[in-house]
């Protein structure tokens, strides 16, 4: 029996924008709002997508991912028009890299020089477990897990999310990703030789790597007797997730791209579709040489030369934890609206990668749409989001 | 679901003979680490000595893996192993790994990296084998598991958490086995953070019956049971249901209670309203240490009790409240196990075992 499983409320802040009214006019208008960095001090000059204010109402000092999960989170319940989660059991799945390292420089500097340092990192650390926290502030009382999978942590927060569902775990899920800009993972990018030092410029033959970013995407997915019962009525629901490991590298992707390919046809295959009943595909697309190149060849060979495909990293940068919490919000408000943007930063064809990102603004038909994610450590994800009447 | 194979690396050594071991001799006093910037210049931890490990041939394939990392692959791989399934690389194999801290220890040494050198002459490796899913990615590939691979980390019941999720992938199909696990490494800075944050147990010993005061003494390990939804030859016990926050069926009668305490609560009384005097009660985090992820050393010390129909001793027994305890070693009939967790908030997690497949639903 297929369960239906709902998605009630979008919430997406990023560089991009504050919002979805905001990131949808970013999109059309082809904004790549990027510029150097401007929230820690560093002597190098590789441009970031920073957001570039904080409501005061959600700033939480040396918290900044939480921050931007709660922006997300308040607005995806607002969508949900969900005021009160009292009488439902609430679960809560959110993805990170940076909200669950104690990484504080100034706490270790201190430490390292001292042998003692204040404990206020520390205790912004322990209190500041993304799904712990925010099931917490919104008292949820459903499972709360927080996933770190590095660049598919969100995706995978929101497979979980589904899989929760269909077990009947709980009657909702806030699920998705959050991320701030952080100072070490912006050294570790570097030091990793994969930052670009101009705009990033997914699956395009002359990309010279990624830019990072940051934000939080955030859904509310519901189970269809809790919206019914509630009288939300939605369009959209989540229909497949896939996730399978390359066992191959903690950096590279597996060349043939044998992880990719099965976490698709998984999602597929839970969703009940064929690869041509998808109408796009919202890529990874880190505008990396190696991930562009795997994920290119794979999309190809699942879903044809003809796929509508794009990368939202043009406009977001990077957002590593955030990424697929963000792509699944941009993949669901597509399907809504009806159009992707141009896949911002690519302009020449790479012979070698089978399959080209849309040029431009492009109208879709059909009702279903994939957002994948790849990450360090050879996870590849995918789901499935659709736009219908009945899944 | 059913627990059909048992890895672990911990203080006392590797694989499920080592934790069986430790569970027949009882307590033994944990190594004093040089702690430079202590005041005491050491502190007691049950440290993991990779040196010590007998089969170094999965540590040379994973050399340039973090301890953590290679606490994982080693504990993993012995799951597979002790579960004797014969055909496992045919199976579609999953990982889902629980961690409080992570990699911290190789975080900070990316940070001595930063601070030394600057921004830009970091070392890449130290960073990739920061990141928090390292240590999966590690197991995946150095095991060939090509399943679903997942990290989660929370500060309390993550553990439960992940075997929750597991029951769901099992059910779901998404996977034929599951390898669950947990893992913390001990590190210079949160053995710092600990001694700012809690009281610390001089003499290393951990008596997880007084609930107030409380005292910790750093562990670190891994351990992983390998799950699915078969019985077969080598299995344990039966996972009845795992509960977060809530426990729904806390006034079913089992065969014994074991708790999670071990001092990294300020406050463990929690405890006391969980425990029916008619029920032995039992906790063996003195034989592992404190660990924000403790709770899968007890649930495996309740698998082996089911397979063995074997009743272990608690290793501490301070016993203030007058709890009945497990207080001797040797045969038992034992049907069903709840093994309790506690958070700072007061919430309890539960998961219940039971012997053999006759309870799973």
């Amino acid at each position: 029996m297929k369960t239906n499983i709902l998605i009630t409320g979008l919430g997406a802040v990023s560089a991009a924008g504050n919002g979805l009214d905001d990131t949808l006019d970013s999109f059309g208008l082809t904004e790549r709002n990027a510029g150097p960095v401007t929230l820690f001090p560093t002597a190098m000059d590789y441009p970031v997508f920073e957001v570039k204010r904080i409501p005061e109402a959600y700033y939480h000092e040396g918290m900044r991912t939480l921050s931007l999960a709660l922006i997300a989170v308040d607005q995806a319940l607002e969508d949900a028009a969900l005021r009160n989660l009292s009488g439902y059991r609430v679960g809560v799945c959110l993805g990170t890299t940076v909200a669950s390292q104690l990484n504080d420089l100034q706490f270790y500097a201190a430490y390292r020089q001292q042998g003692s340092a204040p404990m206020t990192a520390v205790d912004r650390f322990l209190k500041g477990n993304l799904a712990e926290y925010i099931a917490r502030r919104i008292k949820a009382r459903g499972p709360a897990l927080t996933i770190v999978n590095a660049c598919s942590s969100g995706t995978d927060a929101i497979g979980v999310a589904l899989s929760w569902l269909k077990s009947d775990l709980c009657d909702m899920v806030i699920a998705g990703g959050a991320d701030e800009l952080n100072h070490i993972p912006y050294c570790g990018f570097s030091s990793l030789g994969i930052l670009n030092p101009g705009l990033c410029a997914p699956f395009d033959r002359d990309r010279k790597g990624l830019n990072l970013g940051e934000g939080a995407g955030v859904m509310v997915l519901e189970q269809e007797t809790s919206a019914r019962k509630r009288g939300k009525a939605t369009d959209l629901f989540l229909s497949g997730y896939g996730s399978m490991s390359d066992a191959y590298h903690l950096t590279a992707p597996r060349p043939d791209g044998a992880g990719l390919r099965s976490s698709l046809t998984t999602a597929l295959a839970e969703a009940g579709i064929e690869p041509g009943e998808v109408a796009f595909v919202n890529a990874h697309g880190t505008g990396t040489q190696d991930n562009d190149l795997v994920e290119g060849t794979v999309l190809k060979d699942v879903f044809g030369a003809e796929l509508k495909m794009l990368s939202t990293k043009g406009y977001t940068g990077h957002t590593l934890g955030a990424a697929g919490g963000l792509e699944a919000v941009f993949t669901a408000a597509a399907l809504r609206v009806g159009w992707i943007p141009v896949s911002a930063g690519f302009v020449n064809r790479d012979e070698a990668i089978p399959l080209v990102p849309v040029r431009e603004k492009s109208a879709i038909s059909g009702a279903y749409a994939v957002s994948t994610s790849l990450a360090f450590g050879g996870n590849n994800a995918a789901i499935v989001i659709g736009r219908g009447g009945q899944p | 679901m059913k627990i059909l194979g048992i890895g672990t690396i911990f203080s006392r050594g590797v694989g499920v003979g080592a934790l069986e071991d430790a569970l027949a001799v009882g307590w033994r006093a944990p190594v004093q680490v040089e702690a430079p910037r202590s005041e005491q210049g050491a502190r007691p931890v049950y440290l993991v000595d990779l040196d010590a490990v007998p089969d170094r041939t999965l540590l040379k394939r994973i050399r340039r893996a973090d301890k953590l990392s290679k606490m994982c692959v080693l504990a993993a791989s012995d799951a597979l192993a002790d579960s004797r399934i014969a055909d496992l690389g045919n199976k579609r194999v999953g990982i889902i790994l629980a961690t409080a801290f992570g990699a911290h220890v190789t975080t900070f040494d990316f940070l001595d990296g930063i601070l030394d050198f600057g921004d830009a002459q970091a070392s890449p490796t130290t960073f990739s084998n920061s990141v928090h899913n390292a240590a999966v990615s590690y197991a995946s590939s150095a095991l060939n598991i090509q399943g679903p691979t997942l990290t989660v980390t929370q500060f309390r019941f993550s553990f439960q958490s992940a075997l929750q999720l597991a029951r769901t992938w099992l059910d779901q199909g998404r996977c034929d086995y599951l390898l669950v696990g947990a893992a913390d490494q001990y590190g210079d800075v949160l053995g710092y953070v600990a001694e700012q944050k809690l009281t610390t147990a001089g003499n290393g010993r951990i008596k997880p019956f007084v609930f107030n005061p409380v005292c910790q003494v750093p562990g670190e390990g891994s351990l992983f049971f390998l799950l699915g939804r078969e019985q077969t030859e080598n299995a344990y016990c039966t996972v009845r249901a795992a509960y977060v926050n809530d426990d729904p069926d806390q006034a079913e009668m089992v065969d014994m209670n074991i708790i999670d305490a071990d001092g990294m609560l300020p406050d463990e009384s929690g405890y006391l309203s969980s425990l029916d005097p008619r029920i032995p009660t039992a906790a063996y985090s003195p034989l592992f240490g404190s660990m924000l992820v403790g709770g899968a050393f007890n649930l495996a010390a309740g698998a082996l009790m089911l397979k063995k129909q074997t009743r272990f001793a608690v290793p501490v027994a301070d016993n203030p409240h007058g709890l009945n305890l497990v207080s001797e070693t040797g045969p038992a009939v034992i049907g069903a196990i709840r093994s309790i967790g506690l958070n700072c908030f007061g919430e309890k997690s539960a998961v219940y075992l039971t012997e053999g497949i006759r309870h799973d639903r």
